[in-house]
């Protein structure tokens, strides 16, 4: 009864502010990682793809914003933005306003580099060939590199993902109130329960990470198609360092799963 | 319908083209062989302008191309190209592969170059798989359709980067059919190859190269058999393990 007791205030911190008010909790995190992610990728698209400009005036530019941000704590970002955007643009910005152009100011930067290597790894006889069959520059990449380097991309992007989802806890450093701001000021009002709501904080963003990365292995999965030689992730070391087989006593040879993959084409 | 004027190609420093000068008629099929690094895959490429060469002209169907106001992608949509490693789109399917430039580039509607495909995919012998991504066809298969993408293109032009080089020996037949089948249909072929017997059969006239210059063109038997040049004598007393003359055995060409 009394754990129950531990656990009344489990809706604030899915939902709203304590006692009520606004959205907030771990459905503003989830708000917050997917709003950023949806306006950061083209940013990040547009930032990796000018990175591979051979143009120095393009490269530079896109090199050094990377850089800069990749060399910065997120806590960094958020209070820049915080108390420089409203002297910037003049008028006050709200909190979540704030930290959403933060996480997209972070974002970007990393998913650019994502994108890089996602064009970089596609091979360059791809190119040719659609050259050759007398596509322009332009459509070459939209039909035949781009499509590629997005399905080499997604396994980064999403565990990227992942990372930015438990980063937008930072945010409560400013005072949007999503899990952890909400935890806090639930253990402040009832220090009864300040076990609790640490529990709570913890259980919340592992269950959402832990479904993204359950959802990321899926999709790989599927687009392992292009690349079925390669592609184990349940490969273990000895397998890995093709050292024998060990056989397990009073068991019988287990089907060999990093295999199975390439085996159902 | 091809002509080289005095053509040079420099790769850091290091001349990889020296002085080609090469005409090549409409319906003609010419191979190109030589040992590795001597510039053969090089000058397959200026054809089609993915290298571009640093001075002389090549004229391709009446265009220059040194002049920078020609139509790069006019020009290769009338050139179609073969590649070694085949560089089938892994992301489509074979039938896709096909169609996708005939529609983006020519503007064919899906059906009109589904048709087109399928046609080609049946002369190729591989319409059973046209639902077949890359990865699920062997390599032999997966050049065929590579051919198929190209001729979708209605090309003026087929250029062939050592097309069996990377295929298992049992594999290469079926792709050489389906090459000696374009020759016969009068098609401008210039063919990158060590396939001997390939050569012998279908081509009109063969390129000897080393060292970035062309050191004889010839009937086949003259470059086969009776070689002038000396390097021409070494290497192909090398082809054949010994000086043999009679060459029907496809399977005795070990590179």
């Amino acid at each position: 009864m009394d754990l129950l007791e531990q656990f009344s205030n489990i809706k604030f911190y899915l939902l709203g502010s304590y006692p009520q008010g606004e959205i907030g909790g771990l459905l503003l995190n989830i708000i917050l990682a997917l709003l950023t992610i949806c306006l950061s990728f083209w940013f990040g698209v547009l930032l990796g793809y000018s990175r591979l400009s051979c143009r120095l005036y393009i490269k530079l530019p896109c090199m050094a914003y990377i850089e800069i941000v990749r060399a910065t704590p997120l806590i960094m970002i958020i209070f820049w933005v915080y108390f420089f955007l409203p002297y910037i643009a003049g008028t006050n910005i709200t909190v979540f306003w704030s930290a959403v152009a933060s996480l997209c100011i972070y974002a970007a930067a990393y998913q650019a580099e994502i994108v890089r290597a996602g064009i970089i790894a596609v091979p360059k006889g791809q190119l040719e060939a659609a050259l050759s069959t007398g596509m322009s520059r332009y459509r070459a990449m939209r039909h035949v590199i781009l499509p590629q380097a997005f399905r080499i991309m997604v396994p980064s992007f999403l565990s990227f993902f992942v990372s930015l989802f438990k980063d937008t806890s930072t945010v409560f450093i400013i005072g949007v109130i999503e899990l952890t701001q909400a935890g806090i000021i639930i253990s402040q009002r009832e220090p009864n329960k300040m076990y609790a709501a640490y529990v709570c904080m913890g259980i919340g963003f592992w269950i959402v990470s832990f479904s993204i990365s359950q959802l990321a292995r899926r999709l790989e999965k599927r687009i392992g198609i292009f690349d079925l030689e390669s592609y184990r992730p349940d490969a273990c070391r000895d397998e890995f360092m093709l050292l024998p087989k060990k056989k397990i006593a009073g068991e019988e040879t287990p089907p060999d799963i990093s295999c199975r993959s390439a085996d159902s084409r | 319908m091809i002509k080289f004027i005095g053509a040079n190609k420099s790769f850091n420093n290091r001349l990889v083209l020296k002085n080609i000068n090469l005409e090549i008629a409409k319906g003609e099929v010419i191979v190109i062989c030589g040992p590795s690094g001597a510039g053969k895959s090089t000058l397959l490429r200026t054809i089609n302008k993915l290298e571009p060469i640093d001075d002389g002209e090549i004229i391709v169907d009446g265009m220059y191309l040194s002049d920078p106001k020609t139509d790069l992608t006019a020009l290769r949509a009338e050139i179609g190209m073969v590649f070694q490693h085949f560089n089938l789109y892994p992301h489509k399917t074979a039938i896709k592969n096909i169609t996708l430039a005939p529609r983006k580039v020519r503007g064919l509607s899906r059906k009109e170059a589904t048709e087109r495909a399928e046609k080609l995919l049946e002369k190729v012998g591989l319409l059973h798989r046209r639902d077949a991504y890359p990865v699920q066809l062997s390599g032999g298969e997966q050049q065929r359709v590579a051919i198929a993408r190209s001729l979708a293109m209605e090309p003026k032009i087929m250029l062939f980067d050592e097309p069996t080089s990377a295929l298992d020996p049992e594999l290469i037949n079926e792709v050489l059919d389906v090459m000696v089948s374009l020759a016969k249909e009068g098609m401008t072929m210039v063919v990158v190859t060590h396939e001997i017997g390939f050569a012998q059969k279908v081509a009109d006239r063969v390129v000897f190269m080393d060292n970035g210059e062309i050191l004889e063109i010839g009937a086949p038997p003259d470059i086969f058999v009776n070689p002038r040049h000396p390097r021409t004598k070494e290497f192909m007393s090398s082809v054949f393990h010994i000086p043999v003359f009679n060459v029907n055995q496809e399977e005795d060409q070990d590179f």
